[in-house]
């Protein structure tokens, strides 16, 4: 690099996205990643996959309630939300998402509904507790959980979420502006963390809720090891792209980084978290006896999985589009800052408490051969 | 919460008053990502910028003016004069490199398509505009812009730039950066018009003049004339001196902590 200019004016340029983004591209993959774990037991109704369809249905409900809120604080004007559908603009991709998300959510909500009604019209039957009176209530009715229900749902929901994983990955993907983001790999890339990080999470909810199932960290293991291949594949792939010039962009987007020590550190760091979680993964599916401990390789899932969208939304916006230089990124206590990226998280696990308290969600395969 | 409410409110009334839906038929069948149709404005003219970079002595006169005009966030600016100091390799010498940018107001502008709500649109005249009633503030187009010609007003929370003040425009004034323009390095007009003093230059000076980032199909209608080809893409300079670290890493002599 030649160091014989130097800016010696500039405007500060702040981040326009903030961590609320970070956020809700990770709540919407891990929701999206949870309701695709979930349907070999309950759409397709694979008795093996039942322990694993419960948890990941719990996840794919929480984190699908929780993510819109985080998208609707990263809007400066949130109030205006309405715009979004008064004003459509189908030829961008925010637009198509924003026409995406409701229809989402509103049929994983129903899909969860219908999965958990059976066992809730149980516990309704059960006496006179608070509890079983809120369950009846929660049935609103008495009438028979239709069987299909949850299989209308269930695909449904999977349809739209494909919709999803497109429209958040081609939505950053589009943008020639940041040579960093201008790859079709990014939209494979966010699937891919996304299933991680979900897995991670169900194996992690699996120890703190359900008893440590073993077949849930045998399942939730061999999807990590899966996608961690392939997320090994795209990034080398990208990288040749870009040291051979096969990709102008992605050559642009190397040479953007290449002699800045923060980004050195953050390959390494990247690189060093995707072979450890890789061996692990792997030394756990060969000596089971550990798998016990597969919920601590959990919570490095996780970490991957919102390092990624960290890296990728935050660190990207401190690359200068000017100059060769970067931004310094703070992120702020605050509601823009800490406090959203805390305040996220701490909604989610409200959510989580509440629906465990109202729903009988362990049951869902109980109920499932019982009574309809 | 109780302001939060009343505005929601007040957007609520607005919108059953109508002032803010956009006419169904401006859903042209635009492909996703592709240029929607502009809307308003003069189709017989097309505004670009000239700037003659030999006249341009650093003065920030443009910047200043623009600030005092469009009313911009202290810290946030339309339009800013890059400063470059260049050291020649052989001799040593150190020179000034003058680059005022602004948005480019470009003839494929990236920043428009993006918008999910319409508030970003080109007019007939090329001028690209905000809508700053009808911007949700989401700031995809400040990401869209390869140029930082955007930015997300603290104030209004809005998207803003750079509008060849189209207001004054409008009215037979010339923006306040030309206005006030100590050297006349900076010239606006009409190039649809061939009497017009740019299309004038810009037939003079056709194969000298250059615009930034071409390789991003953008195509700006802001022009440079002496430009140093070097400083074309992303120029490899140090970056600003207030974001220079000392040898532990830590910033030294930032300008604008806490704005
Ligand atoms: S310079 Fe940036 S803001 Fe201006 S029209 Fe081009 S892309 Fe849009
Ligand atoms: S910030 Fe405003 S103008 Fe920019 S893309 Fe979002 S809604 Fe459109």
């Amino acid at each position: 690099m030649s160091l014989l200019a130097t800016e010696i004016l500039t405007p500060r340029y702040e981040l326009a996205w903030y961590p609320w983004a970070v956020q809700y591209f990770f709540m919407i993959a891990i929701s999206y990643s949870a309701l695709m774990l979930s349907l070999p037991g309950l759409v397709f109704r694979s008795e093996r996959f039942m322990p694993l369809a419960r948890l990941a249905l719990l996840v794919a409900v929480t984190c699908t309630l929780v993510g819109p809120v985080a998208l609707l604080a990263d809007l400066h004007q949130p109030a205006r939300f309405w715009h979004f559908y008064a004003n459509p603009a189908p030829w961008s991709w925010m637009s198509i998402g924003a026409f995406l998300l409701p229809p989402y959510v509103v049929l994983t909500i129903l899909y969860g509904y219908f999965a958990w009604r059976p066992a809730l019209k149980a516990r309704g039957a059960e006496g006179q507790d608070w509890d079983a009176k809120l369950a009846r209530l929660l049935c609103l009715g008495n009438w028979q959980t239709p069987r299909l229900a949850v299989i209308v749902f269930g695909v449904l929901a999977a349809l739209f979420a494909c919709g999803i994983m497109v429209y958040t990955g081609a939505e950053i993907a589009i943008l020639a502006s940041r040579p960093l983001w201008n790859t079709h790999w990014l939209p494979v890339m966010f699937v891919l963390t996304g299933l991680i990080a979900a897995s991670g999470l169900v194996m992690l909810l699996n120890r703190l809720m359900a008893g440590a199932n073993s077949d849930v960290y045998r399942q939730g293991l061999r999807v990590i090891l899966v996608a961690i291949l392939a997320a090994a594949v795209v990034a080398a792939t990208w990288f040749i792209q870009g040291i051979t010039g096969y990709s102008p962009s992605v050559q642009a987007a190397l040479e953007s980084v290449r002699h800045n020590p923060d980004w050195t550190a953050i390959a390494v760091w990247a690189l060093s978290a995707g072979v450890l979680l890789f061996l692990a993964t792997v030394a756990m599916l060969r000596a089971p006896g550990w798998q016990r401990w597969a919920w601590l390789l959990g919570l490095l899932a996780i970490h991957m999985g919102w390092a990624f969208r960290w890296l990728v939304l935050m660190e990207v916006q401190t690359v200068a589009k000017n100059t060769a230089g970067y931004y310094h990124l703070a992120v702020e206590a605050g509601s823009y800052g800490l406090l959203g990226i805390i305040g996220t998280f701490g909604l989610w696990l409200a959510v989580l408490l509440i629906i465990d308290i109202l729903v009988p969600w362990r049951d869902v395969n109980n109920a499932r051969s019982a009574t309809y | 919460m109780d302001f939060a409410r009343r505005t929601l409110l007040g957007q609520m009334a607005r919108l059953t008053a109508g002032a803010a839906l956009m006419p169904f038929s401006s859903l042209a069948n635009a492909g996703i990502n592709a240029q929607p149709s502009r809307r308003e404005g003069d189709g017989s003219k097309r505004y670009a910028m000239l700037i003659d970079l030999r006249q341009c002595i650093g003065c920030q006169a443009c910047t200043v003016s623009c600030h005092i005009e469009n009313e911009a966030p202290l810290g946030s600016f339309r339009t800013i004069v890059s400063q470059y100091e260049v050291e020649n390799e052989d001799t040593g010498d150190i020179a000034t490199m003058m680059l005022p940018r602004l948005c480019n107001h470009c003839e494929v502008p990236p920043c428009v398509p993006v918008c999910p709500v319409q508030a970003t649109y080109q007019r007939e005249d090329g001028i690209v505009v905000v809508d700053n009633e009808a911007c949700v503030g989401c700031a995809y187009c400040v990401q869209a812009c390869p140029y930082d010609a955007r930015f997300i007003n603290e104030y209004t929370q809005t998207a803003d730039k750079c509008t060849f003040c189209a207001h004054r425009l409008d009215v037979g004034l010339l923006p306040a950066c030309v206005e006030s323009c100590v050297g006349g390095a900076r010239i606006i007009g009409d190039i649809r018009d061939p009497d017009s003093q740019i299309s004038r230059m810009m037939a003079e000076h056709h194969d000298d003049l250059m615009v930034l980032k071409p390789e991003q199909g953008t195509s700006p209608h802001v022009f440079y004339l002496g430009m140093d080809e070097r400083f074309v893409t992303r120029p490899l300079a140090d970056p600003a001196i207030w974001d220079v670290r000392n040898s532990e890493g830590k910033e030294i002599g930032y300008e604008f902590a806490g704005h």
